[in-house]
């Protein structure tokens, strides 16, 4: 399988199955939307703004649906106002209303739906990899953090934790960088988006994150800060399974 | 003088009893609008319920809106390795 390589979103990409130059479209479309550090995003913008009613771009409609649809399905885990105010953030169509200069930051959904995005448009079996959160098209074998490797069949993983960049994830619950017992979580999901966000969740949610991923079927395996490898009984069952000869 | 002030007697009592069935019937409407408008402003015979879907419901779908990939034990090298983001 050849891998083509280059740099996105602030992040190292490898990419097998498509053209680099399409997914590199694709990534560019939704980082010049949604990145902090451009001052002229649509996101940047959004922030800036003193209006408490905003109109928005269809993209940015979709990704704050889909990143308020994530917060209520991790219970608030996972919050693009990143301190637990989501309920005070309403969307109809593309009407965007919030108590002004409330800021929003949906890094915690972007990257994993432009990773999605740029799967689909694949032209066959590949793979998109974007800072390490991957979707696939046909099985793919991932090497995983401290040691191993998994072959993922469908769908994407993700990890997430603070071994690269240090403590960016935060806790809703304290507005301030999560003092996780894990360093990094592995999850597998349906899509990107699904293990993105079951990774940060089991992340944030410390010592009840392998049982949380376990009542919602969603393997996921912990590094903790000492390097120690949990698998919780999802991960642990999938991993060792015996695939049928077909 | 007798009988026109046995009429006359009859008719006061005729007026009072109407006014009073008058006054009563005010305060009953009175007491009942002010009472539906109280406790139940969007509908005339009860609360009104909010028309989603019952607690159980959204948490069940808060539960399963996650869904699993799949995954299997590795079969060659890899040839692309997932890190923190």
């Amino acid at each position: 399988m050849s891998v083509d390589r280059f740099r996105s979103m602030g992040c190292d990409v490898a990419i097998a199955g498509g053209a680099p130059a399409a997914v590199a479209a694709v990534l560019e479309r939704w980082e010049e939307t949604f990145s902090l550090f451009r001052p002229e995003s649509e996101l940047s913008r959004v922030n800036r703004s003193p209006a408490g009613v905003l109109t928005v771009s269809p993209l940015f409609a979709r990704a704050l649906e889909v990143a308020l649809a994530v917060a209520d399905a991790t219970e608030g885990l996972v919050d693009p106002t990143l301190c637990g105010r989501r309920h005070e953030v309403a969307l109809a169509g593309r009407l965007l209303a919030r108590p002004p200069r409330l800021p929003l930051d949906l890094n915690g959904v972007v990257k994993a739906l432009a990773v999605d995005e740029a799967a689909a448009a694949l032209d066959g079996p590949g793979f998109v990899s974007v800072g390490g959160d991957l979707a696939v098209r046909g099985a793919v074998e991932v090497a995983l953090p401290a040691g191993g490797a998994i072959r993922v069949v469908a769908g994407g993983l993700a990890t997430s934790g603070t071994a690269s960049r240090g403590g960016h994830l935060v806790d809703p619950a304290t507005g301030r960088a999560s003092e996780s017992c894990w360093e990094q979580v592995t999850a597998s999901g349906a899509t990107c988006l699904d293990a993105d966000v079951a990774a940060k969740a089991g992340f944030l949610l410390g010592g009840h994150g392998p049982e949380w991923l376990d009542a919602r079927g969603i393997p996921g395996r912990f590094v903790g800060v000492d390097g120690a490898v949990v698998e919780n009984d999802a991960w642990a069952g999938a991993a060792r399974k015996v695939q049928p000869c077909t | 003088m007798a009988p026109n002030s046995r009429i006359e007697l009859a008719r006061r009592r005729a007026r009072t009893a109407k006014a009073t069935l008058g006054a009563l019937t005010a305060l009953v409407f009175g007491v009942a609008f002010v009472g539906a408008k109280t406790h139940a402003p969007g509908h005339a015979k009860g609360k009104a319920t909010p028309l989603g879907a019952p607690p159980s419901f959204e948490r069940a779908v808060r539960t399963n809106a996650l869904q699993s990939g799949q995954i299997a034990p590795p079969a060659s090298p890899p040839v692309v390795s997932s890190a923190t983001s």
